[in-house]
């Protein structure tokens, strides 16, 4: 037994995060926690580019303790296995125009109300029109507001019947307010020029606080057209489309169609439990992972290739072979390289409509899917001997990251064994089980913090990583003055200095620097709606999932303690979602505090101090 | 478009400097109608520098935002627009410091930049978000 106490510091190699515990282990074994310390892990987890994460987090956590990294007894990492998640979109529905045939988008300020149907006429061509069946009058660009109102006013004048006009700019209001004959003026159509003249069209603006009734009724259209019944099928997927806008034009052309189609995206091949089973991807998430399900375990996965899940799941599995693949042939099996578990998301892309006129969106159904590839072979011994050598310190391989993080969790006052933790990190969700006996098992599943923050992000059209980001981490709010907000919640905080005219009437993430704006049309609720339902999508999911693998008999009923950690554990809204789905099932759960102070982090780390004093001699 | 009655209709209130261009006051005022938020003129004559010395170069920033800020001030909307004699414009609200306007353009802005500025006035009073 050495006659000093020991200072060791375990480090928690993460997809994300690099995790560091410093402690001293005194020869009776017990163990004084000294500090801590965490930092973005460098390279893709489980390669020896982790040593400059391993080597920064270690000197953080001396430094917080006052200590030399000469004193260090020995470095002690987790065996990681490298996992690393991908993910992927495909898009299974998509609306097409083929000819223009309708004006969907929904301009902020319409002018006048009502519905008026006519043949389609340019305003140049207005004044050589005699009287006679009631026409639609379209304004190329470049025309002013007062220039239209008398053309229209002169032509209404001679008796020629205009029920509705159609604008480039944005000049509804205006026009409508000088128009002699009060008529429904939809504007802001930047392809105005594509707008076939000499058509039959109808033109609806709906009143204030109201939504269109007629375009956007199939037997509307049918009877604004005199459809027979086989035309009324086809168009309605224009009705579809134009639900719940303010305003919208119909353009009868002979070829117009809209078509709304399911685009063939191929099949997800899933090999598990002795049998191959094929599903294809357009029958959404619920019976993709019902075939997972079946194939538990799953022993690997392939895309159809030429899709984007089939192009995904062949890049993480490359990627994989290149890291573990590096130096050769190392003594003993060859590598194997498998996709172990998918998750599949249904959602939403907002996609511009191919043949509208006016930059319309429409959303189109998506399956998002996370993929998780792991290989029989760890590196981490590689990782080890390049630590040993830039600290000069013994670098020793302590347990599995699952085993080592229950450990950790068990520092958390009022937990007891047996327990199951909840890793909730960026690519995957991971749980492991300690029972009375001390036998533990762990399981990664795909999907976590990423996905949420990609659904975000696609289902608010953001393209923005950062902004979905901010959105999914922190509560929103919208401003209502140039000094206050009201908050998620309904409550309201005041501001002493004004604020900027850029985020006035915005939703808004409200970051220590002040409010950030969300690029978005759509009001708070929405957005949050999105925020939470992505949470739950991912979370909820995966904790049923990934503790249905390590629970007794796969039966939730039979845990206890459940403790959330991992970065995602953080979150403000997750942690509950989680607790109020396990609630049913009799779990006490709850957030993780790993030594009655680090809150979800450094469970690994401090696991992995912990058992190595166990073992010590 | 007359101020004989001030306290008759909510309207954001458009200050202009004697000389103000027409083209510019007109589509300010139609920024603001297309969003359906009436305006109410009022010639304010003023020590401006143009007038001073008969040149026609603009009193300044300083003069355009302190006049946007005495507009708003005088509107039930809190709203307030400038327009300074050779076209230099401002948008403010009451309630912010004098020295802080909405929005300012320069003599050398486009029809789009005088639209924006009555939208912009008239989004303020609409709690609108303004771009
Ligand atoms: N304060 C926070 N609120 C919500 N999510 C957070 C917060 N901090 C980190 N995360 C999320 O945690 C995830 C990373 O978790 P982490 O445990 O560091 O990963 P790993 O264990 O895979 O290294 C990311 O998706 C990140 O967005
Ligand atoms: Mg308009």
């Amino acid at each position: 037994m050495p006659d000093r106490a020991r200072l060791v510091v375990g480090v928690d190699i993460g997809n994300s995060t690099t995790e560091a515990c410093l402690a001293a282990v005194a020869p009776d074994r017990t163990v004084s926690y000294l500090g801590t310390d965490l930092t973005r892990t460098t390279g893709v987890k489980g390669t020896p580019d982790n040593t400059d994460g391993v080597l920064t987090a270690v000197r953080g956590a001396l430094r917080r303790a006052g200590r030399a990294a000469a004193e260090l007894d020995a470095v002690l990492l987790n065996e990681a296995t490298p996992v690393i998640s991908g993910l992927a979109m495909e898009t299974i529905t998509e609306t097409i125009i083929t000819e223009s045939t309708m004006i969907g988008h929904n301009p902020a300020t319409p002018g006048g109300q009502g519905l008026g149907v006519g043949t389609t006429v340019s305003l140049t061509e207005l004044d050589e029109i005699d009287p006679g069946p009631p026409v639609v009058c379209v304004v190329p660009h470049g025309w002013d507001f007062e220039d239209i109102a008398s053309t229209v006013n002169a032509a209404v004048g001679r008796g020629v019947d205009v029920v509705a006009a159609v604008l480039a700019g944005d000049d509804a209001v205006l026009v409508a307010n000088r128009l002699t004959r009060p008529v429904p003026v939809v504007d802001e159509v930047a392809a105005v020029e594509k707008v076939p003249l000499g058509m039959l069209a109808a033109v609806e603006v709906a009143a204030a606080g109201y939504t269109i009734r007629t375009l956007s009724n199939t037997y509307g259209l049918a009877t604004v057209f005199g459809l027979d019944p086989d035309q009324t099928r086809h168009v309605s997927p224009v009705a579809r489309a134009l639900t719940g806008n303010r305003s919208a034009v119909v353009v009868r052309t002979p070829s117009g169609d809209v078509t709304d189609r399911r685009i063939p995206v191929g099949t997800l091949e899933l090999r598990g439990s002795g049998k191959t089973l094929r599903v294809d991807l357009a029958t959404g998430a619920e019976e993709i992972m019902d075939a997972v399900a079946r194939a538990q375990p799953l022993e690997d996965a392939h895309g159809e290739p030429g899709t984007h899940v089939g192009g995904m799941l062949a890049q993480v599995r490359d990627t994989m072979a290149d890291v573990v693949g590096q130096d050769g042939e190392e003594a003993g099996s060859p590598v194997e390289i498998a996709i172990n578990d998918v998750l599949a998301v249904d959602t939403f892309v907002p996609a511009e409509v191919r043949g509208g006129l006016a930059g319309e969106m429409h959303l189109e159904n998506a399956v998002a899917l996370a993929a998780m590839v792991s290989t029989s072979r760890s590196r981490m011994r590689s990782v080890a001997e390049r630590v040993a050598e830039e600290l000069g310190v013994a670098t020793l391989i302590g347990g599995v990251e699952g085993k080592m993080a229950v450990r950790g969790a068990l520092t958390t006052p009022g937990v007891d064994r047996p327990v199951a933790v909840l890793d909730l990190g960026g690519g995957s969700t991971d749980a492991a089980e300690l029972d009375r006996e001390g036998r533990d098992t762990a399981v990664h599943v795909a999907g976590a913090g990423e996905l949420v923050t990609k659904l975000i992000d696609s289902e608010l059209a953001l393209d923005d990583r950062e902004v979905a980001e901010n959105i999914k981490r922190s509560p929103l709010a919208k401003v209502e003055s140039f000094f206050h907000v009201r908050h998620e919640d309904g409550t309201v905080q005041f501001f002493d200095e004004p604020l900027p005219s850029h985020v006035f009437a915005r939703v808004v993430t409200l970051a220590p620097e002040g409010p950030t704006p969300i690029p978005t049309r759509h009001g708070l609720d929405h957005v949050r709606q999105i925020r939470r339902e992505a949470k739950r999508r991912v979370f909820v999911v995966n904790a049923v999932r990934a503790l249905r693998q390590v629970a007794a008999g796969g039966n939730l009923r039979t845990l206890d303690f459940v403790v959330l950690l991992g970065g995602s554990a953080l979150d403000f809204e997750i942690p509950e979602m989680i607790a109020d789905a396990l609630a049913g099932y009799g779990i006490v759960c709850g957030t993780g505090n790993v030594l009655g102070t680090e809150g979800p982090r450094n469970a690994v780390a401090s696991g992995l101090v912990a058992a190595h004093a166990a073992a010590a001699p | 478009m007359t101020h004989s009655d001030p306290g008759s209709r909510p309207a954001v209130v458009v200050h202009v400097r004697p000389g103000a261009p027409e083209r510019v006051l007109r589509e300010i005022c139609a920024g603001a109608e297309e969003e359906g938020v009436p305006t109410r003129v009022v010639t304010v004559p003023g020590r401006s520098a143009g007038e001073q010395d008969g040149s026609m170069r603009s009193t300044g920033e300083h003069d355009v935002t302190a006049l946007a800020h005495a507009a708003a001030a005088s509107s039930r909307l809190d709203v307030g627009i400038a327009v300074d004699a050779v076209g230099a414009a401002a948008v403010h609200h009451g309630k912010l410091p004098a020295q802080r306007p909405v929005t300012t353009v320069e003599t050398d802005a486009t029809v789009a930049d005088w639209r924006r500025v009555g939208r912009t006035a008239a989004r303020i009073v609409k709690g609108l978000p303004l771009s």
